[in-house]
């Protein structure tokens, strides 16, 4: 099955922070109220009910000119190749068939190997729960025909939903577009990023100015630790312990050989 | 089949182990193989579900764990705050790893299968001892603070919440493997003789004492006048 993707178009997004509001809505995660930190940002950063956020960047290239802004939606990347889904100890991740990163939160134990691993700090803690949240891709309405919530609610078309391939070719127009007429880094984000994003973004300059990493990539301790550690590593257990066995055996079998060991000990 | 050879109050007994080292010792039995059962649930990545069930669950295993991790942790306060010197003594000890120490490792093969093997003479710790003693409480000094990183990873650069992971898991794994050696040396292959008497009731007969680390013996026990032996 093709996968069904978001395709978030920043030049046409007002930071209207509707998304936010359809998905708190939808999922029907409570407020979570963060002190003003100077800036336009709701939030920071994602966090045990907020699935989804607005990032208001502001660039000052030219002290003449006006403060350049770069608004992002920024939420779960739902990648080809999970990073959560490789390192999660219960399975509790599962990719379905068209594309979304789910995670299920009965089996969830709360460990956040999962919010380390990711390279994008995605997964986040809810500590009354004990568990691990983050966006869904909207699995409940998609699965009933409907578009995400985030989605639905985007008054000005800078998110639209639908099978991926499709998109890719709308943000390829588009980005040709965007360069033509006075965003000559315009580009299209997760494309290609980790072996390929099922969330796509065009983006009016670089990555970096919108805080995505240009190359995003797995931390380096954790396919050491899923690929080398833990599949070959512990089999030194089950060897010690048939070591020991062997070991009780002939030590039983050549002491009728060589004599008993003398009282208190032997030599 | 005797598997421990009888403890015999009958016949002259010298002291190995004082109280608190055999308290944080047995004490750090429990609580490692409740860790390692509980941790194993998340280790064996195939699914272990019949043994998180014993615990409880997923759930329970996590709780258990901590309460384990948290009670082996006091363990090794007690032994620090109630025994220093003989923490200092120990690691004097290994600190002597020499010549008699690497014969007793390269032939130790030998006599673990049960060949009659000539050891030279062993200090307080022979050099498979020293190994273990070397070995196994630096992998549970890592279990512990990766254990605490892992458990708390927020207060903690993410960096090294990461490699904690692997850390955790190697650590254990070299601690389980030295544990399961030393479980079976220390009771039930035959030429440990007395010393699970050493660990359990504090002492060891005295011609075995002699027998198996005499230069111990007679650091200790001989006549101190005669000089060192060493």
């Amino acid at each position: 099955m093709a996968y069904k993707t978001n395709l978030y178009d920043v030049s046409k997004c007002t930071a209207c922070r509707g998304c936010i509001i359809a998905c708190k809505d939808w999922n029907q995660l409570p407020a979570v109220i963060e002190p003003f930190k100077g800036n336009y940002c709701t939030h920071e950063d994602t966090n045990g009910d907020t699935f989804t956020i607005m990032r208001f960047i502001e660039e000052e290239t030219d002290p003449a000119d006006d403060v350049k802004w770069h608004f992002l939606k920024y939420q779960c990347m739902h990648c080809f190749d999970p990073a959560c889904m490789k390192v999660c100890p219960r399975h509790a991740y599962t990719k379905t068939e068209w594309g979304a990163t789910y995670h299920d939160p009965e089996k969830c134990i709360g460990c956040q190997y999962c919010t380390y691993a990711c390279p994008f700090h995605i997964p986040k803690y809810r500590k009354r729960e004990d568990k691990i949240t983050k966006c869904t891709l909207c699995v409940d309405r998609v699965e009933a025909g409907l578009t995400p919530a985030c989605a639905r609610t985007c008054p000005t078309g800078a998110l639209s939903f639908g099978d991926r391939h499709e998109l890719l070719a709308q943000a390829e127009e588009r980005v040709k577009f965007l360069r033509a007429n006075g965003f000559p880094n315009a580009t299209i984000y997760g494309k290609l990023e980790l072996g390929g994003l099922n969330k796509l973004y065009i983006l009016t300059d670089t990555p970096d100015k919108f805080g995505l990493p240009i190359d995003p990539k797995v931390p380096a301790q954790i396919p050491f630790w899923k690929d080398w550690v833990q599949p070959y590593v512990g089999w030194l257990i089950p060897l010690a312990l048939a070591g020991s066995a062997f070991s009780f055996v002939t030590t039983r079998m050549l002491a009728g050989k060589h004599g008993e060991h003398a009282e208190g000990g032997h030599e | 089949m005797q598997l421990i050879p009888e403890y015999r109050a009958d016949v002259k007994r010298v002291e190995r182990f004082n109280f608190v080292a055999r308290m944080t010792h047995w004490g750090h039995t429990v609580t490692f193989i409740l860790c390692l059962l509980t941790g194993l649930v998340l280790f064996l990545n195939s699914g272990a579900n019949w043994l998180a069930t014993i615990f409880g669950g997923y759930n329970g295993a996590g709780l258990v764990h901590r309460i384990a991790a948290v009670t082996l942790t006091i363990f090794l306060a007690i032994f620090v705050v109630f025994d220093f010197k003989g923490i200092i003594d120990w690691i004097k000890d290994l600190l002597r790893f020499g010549k008699n120490d690497i014969i007793f490792v390269m032939k130790f093969p030998l006599e673990f299968l049960g060949f009659p093997v000539k050891m030279p003479p062993q200090t307080r710790f022979n050099g498979g001892e020293k190994g273990n003693s070397m070995l196994t409480p630096t992998c549970v000094i890592l279990l512990v603070l990766s254990g605490y990183i892992m458990w708390f990873p927020s207060i903690f650069p993410a960096g090294l919440v990461r490699v904690s992971y692997p850390i955790h898991d190697i650590a254990m794994v070299l601690a389980t493997f030295m544990v399961c050696m030393h479980g079976y040396l220390g009771s039930f292959h035959p030429g440990s003789g007395e010393s699970f008497w050493g660990m359990w009731k504090g002492t060891v007969r005295d011609d075995w004492a002699q027998h198996h680390h005499p230069i111990w013996y007679e650091e200790t026990y001989a006549d101190k006048a005669e000089g060192d032996a060493e």
